[in-house]
């Protein structure tokens, strides 16, 4: 089974931190990234960059920001491989942005072709 | 560049296909399907990654406070359109990312959110 880990935290909490603790948490980003369980993940730009596209009847509405305004934003995600939700849940407690924000974790239909997406 | 297309979706999308019967949940999904396969067949070469997700009642949020786990049933916002998918595109430019979305079937019924990729 894949598992979406989506990475929630406080955008301007980065800023913040000392040099000394960017490096330790960059370490158990990078440490998690290479584990053989982490099959995919990326860091995305900050909420001011997202754009939201909807389309209704012929027209498509394009607005600047998130779907959802949120306190914390979505950072980044990993996809993991295991075996259970609870192997899932085990790995996300090690991203930094658990003890901060949150980590949602969701199956990933491994047929996304075959499927109605929505 | 790439972005990340967060494909959402509402629960009365959801709850209008749970409440379909079988044969109308195939031919939904067969008078749907033509416009995926040309959707698939017209990103595919900017397509890098796309996964499809359970739907959120599945999920779990996971927090860790003072050493400890906690663990809750649920997606961590209760929003009116929840994330059901992603698609990771590689495009020229935004107008690219954004045309890209535009046909994609969810922006009709939620939304496409498109947000850049940092690359390390």
């Amino acid at each position: 089974m894949q598992y979406l880990a989506l990475i929630y935290g406080e955008e301007g909490r980065w800023g913040a931190l000392s040099e000394a603790e960017r490096e330790r948490e960059m370490g158990e980003y990078m440490a998690l990234s290479q584990e053989s369980v982490t099959v995919g993940g990326n860091e995305l730009d900050s909420v001011a960059t997202a754009t939201t596209v909807r389309v209704r009847g012929d027209e498509t509405l394009v607005t600047d920001g998130p779907f959802a305004e949120l306190k914390e934003a979505l950072g980044g995600y990993y996809v993991f491989e295991c075996e259970t939700i609870d192997e899932a849940c085990a790995l996300a407690a090690r991203i930094p942005a658990a003890r901060h924000g949150a980590i949602e974790v969701r199956p990933v239909h491994l047929d996304p072709e075959g499927e109605e997406p929505s | 560049m790439k972005y990340i297309a967060l494909l959402t979706n509402t629960a009365e999308d959801r709850e209008r296909w749970e409440t379909m019967s079988a044969e109308e949940a195939a031919a939904a999904r067969a008078a749907e399907m033509p416009r995926w396969v040309a959707l698939f067949e017209e990103i595919g070469p900017h397509t890098l990654d796309g996964k499809e997700l359970d739907e959120p009642a599945t999920a779990k949020t996971v927090r860790v406070r003072d050493g400890e786990t906690l663990v809750t049933d649920g997606p961590f916002a209760e929003t009116k359109e929840q994330v059901g998918g992603f698609f990771l595109l590689e495009c020229e430019d935004l107008d690219q990312a954004i045309a890209i979305a535009a046909k994609i079937p969810v922006a009709e019924r939620a939304s496409v959110e498109l947000r850049p990729v940092i690359e390390h």
